[in-house]
């Protein structure tokens, strides 16, 4: 018998650890995000999101998504607005904020889960990785430049202009050359 | 009794394929649902008496398991429920895995069925000739399932026979698990060996071997063979045309009701409970002449 509460007591404290490291929102709640008003001494940052290379290759695009209420006319998903930097604040972080206050969707895999020790991006406003051909999927830009690494890992300064934009060739269709792909 | 046991092989094996294969790849709610319902019926005119709560033990929880699995992974869809960790749980997840769920247990009744109806004599006499290693090492495949079942029983009982993990303590009983688990895949190996041995000793796949079998070809088995083929050709004719597609993301479509749409839905459902109908049927036949008596 002894034996047997020890593994109810271990099997407890997998659920408490579970239980501990969910965090639950309601719809209201998770929308609730408040941006701070822009004063005159506010540091703050430039951030849209576009998705115009999918109207390029609109045969490409998963017949589920072709519709103007998933893929504006104008490919503009976010038009460029400007939002209070807070100290430390990373590109993700600025997107998340911002998606909330827009009641945007938005996809992502948790530093922890990704390979590359940062955010990744899946999916914003029900464009998905691949969803456009097999190389398409979301990219950033800050101030014309594609970094190298993970949007958590990007921490910004004041003024800075920070372009999401939606590739369907791995970046050469965005100006993005590092990336490889066909040349 | 089993009326669908009696149905010529051939007639059986391609329809269990083409109940499985439309199941499996044709994700339409419809479809599947019919499917489920078809093999429900079918694995409850062939189950014994007693095993039907076990196996609703077994199959509900599945069923759960599988439909709120996906909303933890899957957070597409345009109606967000709450947010876990920063990422939407959606109504379309929710539904995804419910249709997933729905299509998983269905694939696995109806693979019961086909396990209870398709014996290895069956499948050998079909297949036998032509691809003589393949479908030994099929048939085998197909029944290693309930032989290792049946073998890890008769394991488990003669440890406990010989007084080890008598108790009824649960650390106990997951340590004999592992110990009869232990056992059984050497027997596994073992015993794959000395059944492909024994074939061979039997001079199976052999030219000139010849093979009884009790299987007829009767008026009745072509006549099914013509039903199956005529539902399975709307079916799949329903497939091509692109009625039976059905995207869950972003949004959920809307099930079609077009007359076209309504045909392909019959057919299949007709398709799905043949062997439930013939059953019903040749009770129906048989209490008709017990009357007469």
């Amino acid at each position: 018998m002894k034996k047997d509460i020890l593994a109810v007591f271990g099997i407890l404290l997998i659920a408490a650890v579970l239980v501990n490291g969910t965090h639950i929102q309601s719809v209201d709640e998770y929308y609730l995000t408040h941006i701070d008003d822009i004063t005159p001494e506010s540091e703050t940052v430039t951030l849209s999101i576009r998705c115009d290379t999918i109207l390029q290759n609109y045969d490409d695009l998963d017949p589920a998504l072709r519709s103007e209420e998933f893929v504006p006319p104008d490919g503009v998903i976010l038009p460029p607005a400007k939002y209070v930097l807070r100290e430390g604040d990373t590109v993700f972080d600025i997107l998340d904020r911002a998606v909330r206050y827009n009641k945007i969707q938005l996809e992502f895999q948790g530093a922890e889960e990704s390979p590359f020790g940062s955010v990744y991006i899946q999916g914003i406003h029900y464009l998905y990785e691949f969803s456009c051909g097999p190389l398409s999927g979301w990219m950033y830009r800050v101030d014309g430049v594609f970094p190298h690494y993970g949007c958590s890992r990007y921490e910004l300064h004041d003024g800075q202009n920070i372009e999401w934009v939606y590739t369907c060739d791995l970046g050469q269709d965005v100006g993005a050359e590092w990336m490889g792909g066909k040349q | 009794m089993k009326a669908f046991a009696r149905v010529h092989p051939a007639v059986s094996m391609l329809y269990f394929l083409s109940v499985l294969l439309i199941s499996m790849f044709l994700s339409h709610p419809v479809l599947q649902a019919e499917a489920l319902l078809g093999g429900v019926l079918f694995c409850a005119t062939l189950g014994r008496r007693g095993t039907a709560l076990r196996d609703i033990g077994f199959y509900l929880p599945l069923f759960l398991m599988v439909a709120v699995t996906n909303p933890l992974f899957s957070h597409n869809g345009v109606t967000p429920l709450f947010f876990l960790n920063g990422n939407p749980v959606t109504l379309e997840a929710f539904l995804y895995g419910f249709a997933l769920a729905v299509m998983v247990i269905g694939v696995l009744l109806w693979c019961k069925a086909y396990s209870e109806i398709m014996t290895s004599d069956k499948f050998l006499y079909l297949f036998g000739k032509a691809i003589p290693k393949l479908s030994l090492v099929l048939s085998m495949a197909l029944r290693f399932i309930p032989a290792y079942l049946r073998q890890a029983r008769r394991v488990s009982r003669a440890q406990k026979a010989m007084g080890l993990y008598a108790g009824k303590s649960i650390t106990d009983r997951v340590k004999n698990r592992m110990r009869v688990f232990a056992a059984m895949v050497s027997w596994s190996l073992e015993n794959a060996m000395e059944t492909s041995a024994s074939m061979k000793a039997r001079g199976y796949g052999k030219k000139g071997r010849t093979n009884i079998s009790l299987f007829r070809f009767r008026s009745a088995d072509g006549a099914l063979l013509g039903v199956c083929v005529l539902l399975l050709a709307v079916s799949l004719a329903g497939a091509v045309a692109g009625i039976t597609k059905f995207t869950y993301y972003p949004r959920v479509d809307k099930i079609e009701t077009t007359p076209a749409a309504l045909a392909v839905y019959t057919a299949f459902g007709l398709l799905s409970l043949l062997p439930f109908i013939l059953e019903v049927k040749e009770a129906l036949v048989w209490n008709y002449y017990r009357s007469k008596i």
